[in-house]
């Protein structure tokens, strides 16, 4: 066998090339998904944080304890093994059965639970960035007459995304890689079918070679946005 | 209230086993292997973190640009395909055989000296360029600069970052079981699988145990390092 | 101009990954040397391989295979609990001697590592929900759990594409599955099924139907190349079938007297009928 050969029949066939594309478009969907949900959540969340109302803000800190403390796989774990026992058999059987325009059970459970997670992460860069907006600023709303709410949502929110940017993309970073756990609870993310790739093949190095490749790509591009988004503000002038 | 009692002897029955696993029968596992393994990699990434954040802060040109993206690499990869790599795909490369909890120990490891070598090298470059010049006026070269003015400095900074690191690594180290390394989660499943009735139940009482590991991580060294405050004060 | 030397290396990494099979030249000699027999098998699937809840040891009708192939080479048995996907990375990354994990025989298979003469025949079967499955055609419309790393997968994919599948990294994973509802079916060879069948606390609500998907032919694997280890294997599994220690184990776990007992479809050393598929 000539030396082309032998490094083309290294190569993975194009069927599998296909399925460990599948499963890179499934991890970048779904991490999109939870990036969204869970910067609306957290939103809500450092408002809660943030609130004058005291229970709310214990609330809000029990979360995050919760949440950022235990690991995500028994998180993953939870929702996908205990949560059912948890629901009335009829919404069990609602929840397995397949439907139309409804997730399977398997995405469902494994969204809620990344989403979950994310939110504590996610929440509290944003509380760090609302904090990094001057106090006079909430005075100023709250002075002209604006809700608290009010001011949050057109005054004091915008700032703060803008401070917490940078770490905000870094935890949308996290978002990308935490979605591989998701392989245990049956998502048909990226190293879900990298392993299917390698069980079928035997090709180890190829499919977690082609795996890590495709992660590290959609990581450095959230790394430019991030490179590119801290160039451009370093290059405004200061509120 | 009998189903309530049911559930807590069973947990109450499984919790050695989740605790250390099968020792002394079997190699240690649960709880118990967890803190060893985030142990281990703590210490391990402390120290390739230090190494790779004053390497940052003092190498320069192409050795400096490889550095930057071998971690760039490192902070990318999901922790689980590292964990693949380092249990699989090294030992066939190197032809050495790892046994599997070194080789999660060393996943673990290069990931969080990653991440720490970029808190070394933010916390260098936060001390104030003054202490620089002050050291370097003193007679101090370079790195005895570094050495004796600038990293007690930037380490009193960064300190939250080792241990936010470590609190990760214990999460991170649930990871293991994929390549069945017995450590809580993967304990958890076995006992999960074995009593079949308890799932949510159990998750929720290893997710306790986790619990209480990390925060007590966080809060025992807040509170040394409180103490610590006190006394230079006091002083 | 920095790059060349990336590249450089880039190159011979490649190289000496290609040349691999020669750096574990005699396995057998090694572990006559070290004392050591490392046998992969299974710590969570009964009667294979599972953790017992009291003694807390890893037994199972493989691991009385391999403890008493340990005791005839003379060396220590070391058992590397595994998972379905992990078998064949742990023999080609040299972290086992031998796999004894109800590891079935296929031709894609014996490519990548070498199988002993079979010592175990099952076929592939389902438990269900009782009257879930009552006719083969039924199958293709069914959610279907099963582990990765499984001929079950590719079988199902062969017969009936349209079934839905997930995978779980593990049986226990996909019993808790199938009671949660999460999938209507699990597939498995049908004594591990049975095994897992007779753990369920509420066994009268299941059952396993007499339909079988394929034959699949269990083996022993060591690594590729390692022909004396090969030979050293088989000829042990053939002389425990002739002086009866091989029945001896499997009625241990299969006989009439055990949890599970099921008759005995192969004889180690019979010749195998062609793969099915």
């Amino acid at each position: 066998m000539s030396l082309l050969d032998a490094a083309q029949a290294q190569l993975l066939a194009p069927r599998y090339l296909g399925w460990l594309l599948e499963g890179w478009l499934t991890t970048l969907w779904a991490a999109l998904v939870v990036i969204v949900a869970s910067t609306l959540l957290g939103v809500g969340f450092a408002a809660a944080r943030t609130s004058t109302r005291s229970g709310l803000r214990r609330l809000a800190a029990l979360y995050v304890s919760a949440f950022r403390n235990t690991p995500l796989l028994v998180q993953l774990f939870f929702w996908y093994f205990g949560a059912p026992s948890l629901l009335p058999q009829a919404a069990r059987e609602w929840l397995n059965a397949g439907h139309r325009f409804w997730p399977s059970f398997e995405v469902l459970s494994a969204l809620v639970g990344l989403v979950l997670y994310a939110t504590a992460f996610v929440g509290e860069e944003l509380r760090a960035g609302m904090r990094g907006v001057p106090a006079t600023q909430l005075q100023a709303g709250t002075a002209l007459g604006f809700t608290r709410a009010q001011v949050l949502r057109h005054v004091v929110l915008p700032q703060a995304i803008r401070i917490a940017v940078s770490p905000l993309l870094g935890q949308y970073m996290n978002i990308v890689k935490n979605t591989s756990l998701a392989m245990a609870v049956g998502l048909v993310e990226l190293s879900y079918t990298a392993r299917q790739v390698e069980a079928e093949t035997f090709k180890t190095f190829q499919a977690f070679g082609f795996a890590t490749f495709f992660y590290v790509v959609t990581v450095a591009a959230l790394e430019l946005l991030s490179a590119r988004v801290s160039r451009r503000q370093a290059a405004l002038p200061r509120a | 209230m009998n189903e309530a009692a049911a559930t807590l002897q069973v947990l109450a029955d499984n919790l050695p086993y989740l605790l250390w696993g099968r020792w002394p029968e079997g190699p240690l596992g649960g709880a118990a292997l967890t803190l060893l393994l985030s142990a281990g990699s703590a210490l391990a990434s402390a120290l390739l973190g230090l190494v790779g954040g004053v390497a940052l802060a003092m190498a320069s040109g192409g050795w400096r640009a490889l550095l930057v993206l071998a971690l760039g690499f490192l902070r990318a990869v999901p922790v689980l395909m590292l964990i693949f790599w380092t249990y699989f795909l090294l030992p066939m490369a190197l032809g050495i055989d790892v046994p599997g909890v070194l080789s999660v120990m060393c996943a673990l490891s290069l990931v969080g000296g990653a991440y720490l070598a970029h808190a070394v090298h933010a916390g260098v470059r936060g001390v104030p360029a003054g202490q620089w010049q002050a050291g370097l006026s003193l007679g101090f070269t370079r790195w005895g600069t570094l050495r004796h003015l600038v990293m007690p400095q930037a380490l009193r900074m960064m300190l939250p970052s080792f241990i936010n690191q470590w609190v990760t690594l214990i999460k991170d180290s649930s990871l293991a079981y994929i390549v069945g390394v017995g450590e809580l989660s993967f304990v958890a499943a076995q006992v999960n699988a074995r009593t079949m009735l308890y799932p949510s139940e159990i998750f929720v009482f290893v997710g306790a145990i986790y619990w209480l590991l990390c925060s007590g991580l966080d809060l025992g060294v807040q509170a040394l390092l409180r103490g610590r405050q006190a006394r230079a004060e006091a002083s | 101009m920095k790059l060349r030397p990336l590249i450089l290396c880039g190159i011979a990494a490649f190289a000496s990954l290609a040349s691999l099979p020669s750096a574990w030249a005699d396995r057998l000699d090694d572990i006559r040397k070290a004392g050591v027999l490392r046998v992969a098998a299974f710590d969570g699937n009964p009667p294979f391989g599972y953790i017992d809840a009291t003694s807390k040891k890893q037994v199972g009708h493989d691991i009385d295979l391999a403890t008493e192939y340990a005791k005839s080479l003379g060396v220590r048995l070391e058992l590397v609990p595994t998972n379905p996907a992990n078998r064949i990375p742990l023999l080609t990354s040299g972290k086992a001697d031998v796999v004894f994990a109800s590891f079935t025989i296929t031709d894609e298979r014996a490519k990548v590592v070498d199988f002993t003469t079979p010592y175990f025949l099952v076929g592939q079967q389902f438990l269900v929900k009782k009257g879930v499955l009552t006719d083969a055609e039924q199958i293709k419309d069914l959610r279907i759990g099963t582990e990765k790393g499984t001929t079950m997968e590719g079988n199902l994919r062969m017969r009936y594409p349209q079934a839905k599948v997930v995978l779980y990294d593990d049986s226990p994973f996909a019993l808790a599955a199938l009671r949660n509802g999460n999938v209507q079916a699990i597939t498995n060879d049908g004594v591990k099924l049975t095994a897992q069948w007779n753990q369920l606390p509420d066994k009268a609500n299941y059952e396993i139907p007499p339909i079988t998907v394929s034959k699949e032919y269990l083996g022993a694997a060591v690594p590729k190349g390692e022909t004396r280890l090969l030979e050293s294997l088989n000829g042990w599994l053939v002389e425990s079938e002739k002086n009866g220690r091989a029945v001896a184990i499997y009625n241990t776990w299969f006989g009439p007297n055990s949890s599970a007992p099921l008759p005995r479809l192969l004889k180690i050393g019979d010749a195998r009928v062609a793969s099915a598929n």
